[in-house]
């Protein structure tokens, strides 16, 4: 019904279906067999240039001779926009702003770690950073500070955590921690992996046969070194985030090992 | 059709129509035969003319009986429907907020806005209820009905994906003007909201998914049925019939519901980020209803645009972090 209507109208349609059956002849030139062979002689049929070459013969005026058969091969533009105004849709936010839960992340971390110094520890692009394996020592705002390996670290933007394995008299303890907490006072790395984990995340250690059991020698030993060399204060307890330099000292110790 | 008089077959026809002859022979028929009328009076309703009785176990004599017009309902409900409008909101995601100071940690939901318009407002007067639509998203002209694109071009706005009606007291709800855009700062970090939406949809779901039903054993000479709801009642003595009700296997979840009483963390205008605390109904990108909360005093929000743009320059990012 509509195909008729656009034809009595004269509108000029634009064909969307292959239906070269019926092609008229423009310019006394195409028929879409000799127009192949033109533009290009002795290739094989492609239907893409067959396409192309429809395309082009689509331009012409509604041909009113055709049986009404073909006519559904028509797909006339919808009219049903016709005299009504269609507003133009402002600037979506979805397209400024693609990822907001980055963005929240984002002034969430400026807020609490100025410094970044947090965010580096953990950031993959840093090749200091902490890894699974990492022997890490974490210092609260309140209570004691706690130490173990490091064998999972959960990446979420502000909400990211690690999870730490250690022994507390003498019974094997998993705790997780969020890195950006206000909370936490400051993590520091007491010694690094000597081979890089090949697991993400090392819950094998949970067994007996792999677990690295009590770490408090070594975060003793850290800890003297470090009084000794004077980094980070006296006690230590007023750095925030394991830094470069340290990191730096903690790598040779690992090798040393 | 009103009832016909049925034909008075064994009736004699009027005097006047008999031959004189005949008159003196019935000197008592009277002249005119009254039609015989119909023992009820016709009133075509679907509704029962029988006025209501008054509800014995209802009935309070301290409390003035309900009334049952349409302007008695709105004021029941006026102080539960919200002075202003509410906004359309994709769901984005979750993570948390830290509150610097005390350390405390709060999990929240990121909300974006995506060009709310104003389409129409809904007149007491012309509706019956105040309302104000709201359109959002976008949507191309070709899939739009033309009804529905003659709807948009009315209110001058482009064609939307979502559009829906909030409810709002009275006159000063509809001073957003139809064609105005509501943003971000429409909400004030620190109120609070009702937020409503389609949940997940976990297909049909037994009862103990459903319901939380313990299933049965999993031993003990348990044979093939370890997850069913088990029995549905009584049987002789307690009717021999499953009461109404009775919890079973069906569809969870993709149904409507509201989460109420979230509080608005943080509002990002430029990006329009609404971050409320907790979780939302609904997988990502889910639509959903933000309006102001029903059950907490209403908030000193711009109720229009002006206002709304004028309370936003005052801060530019709010961020308000939950205290317990």
């Amino acid at each position: 019904m509509a195909t008729k209507l656009t034809c009595r109208r004269a509108f000029a349609p634009v064909i969307l279906k292959r239906t070269f059956a019926w092609a008229q002849p423009r310019n006394g030139v195409e028929n879409p067999n000799e127009s192949r062979a033109k533009t290009a002689p002795g290739r094989p049929w492609n239907g893409d240039q067959l396409y192309l070459r429809l395309q082009k013969i689509a331009k012409q005026p509604f041909p009113r001779t055709n049986p009404h058969s073909f006519q559904s091969s028509y797909i006339t533009k919808k009219r049903h926009t016709r005299n009504l105004i269609v507003y133009k849709a402002p600037e979506s936010p979805l397209k400024r702003c693609t990822d907001p839960i980055s963005t929240v992340h984002a002034s969430q971390i400026s807020l609490l770690d100025p410094t970044g110094a947090r965010t580096r520890l953990f950031s993959k692009t840093n090749p200091e950073c902490a890894r699974v394996g990492d022997i890490l020592l974490v210092r609260m705002r309140t209570g004691d500070p706690f130490s173990g390996v490091c064998i999972n670290i959960r990446r979420r933007g502000v909400d990211t955590a690690i999870l730490l394995r250690g022994q507390l008299t003498r019974v094997g303890v998993e705790m997780w921690y969020k890195i950006y907490s206000p909370l936490v006072e400051g993590i520091e790395v007491v010694q690094r992996v000597a081979k890089r984990a090949r697991r993400a995340r090392l819950t094998y250690m949970r067994k007996e046969k792999h677990d690295r059991g009590d770490v408090s020698n070594v975060v003793r030993m850290y800890l003297r070194q470090k009084a000794a060399l004077g980094i980070g204060g006296a006690k230590g307890g007023k750095r925030v985030g394991g830094l470069g330099p340290v990191g730096g000292k903690k790598s040779g110790k690992g090798k040393k090992k | 059709m009103p009832p016909k008089a049925p034909l008075n077959w064994g009736l004699i026809p009027p005097s006047f129509l008999l031959p004189s002859s005949a008159q003196s022979l019935f000197p008592l028929i009277p002249l005119t035969q009254p039609y015989p009328q119909p023992s009820y009076i016709p009133i075509r309703t679907i509704k029962s003319t029988n006025k209501p009785r008054p509800d014995r176990f209802a009935y309070d004599s301290k409390r003035s009986p309900l009334q049952s017009s349409t302007s008695a309902a709105l004021a029941r409900k006026a102080h539960s429907t919200p002075l202003r409008t509410g906004a359309l909101a994709l769901k984005r995601g979750m993570t948390a907020l830290y509150d610097p100071e005390t350390g405390k940690r709060t999990p929240c939901t990121v909300l974006q806005l995506d060009r709310n318009q104003v389409i129409m407002h809904k007149t007491r007067e012309k509706n019956g209820y105040y309302a104000v639509q709201i359109g959002a998203g976008q949507k191309k002209a070709d899939n739009v009905t033309r009804p529905m694109l003659g709807h948009f071009a009315t209110a001058r706005v482009s064609p939307k994906r979502w559009v829906v009606e909030f409810k709002v007291r009275g006159e000063e709800g509809l001073k957003v003007r139809v064609g105005e855009a509501i943003t971000a700062s429409w909400f004030r970090a620190g109120q609070f909201v009702d937020v409503k939406g389609i949940s997940r949809g976990m297909g049909f779901a037994g009862g103990m998914k459903r319901h939380g039903f313990s299933g049965q054993p999993a031993s003990h000479g348990q044979s093939l049925m370890h997850r069913g709801m088990g029995s549905a009642g009584g049987s002789q003595g307690s009717g021999s019939r499953v009461l109404p009700g009775k919890r079973m296997a069906g569809n969870m979840g993709n149904e409507s519901v509201t989460v109420q009483n979230l509080k608005v963390l943080q509002v990002d205008d430029a990006n329009g980020i609404v971050v409320v605390s907790g979780c939302v109904p609904g997988p990502k990108y889910q639509i959903l209803r933000i309006q102001d909360a029903r059950k907490k005093p209403w908030p000193e929000g711009p109720m229009s645009i002006a206002e709304m743009a004028s309370m936003a320059s005052q801060t530019a990012t709010t961020t308000v972090t939950a205290e317990a």
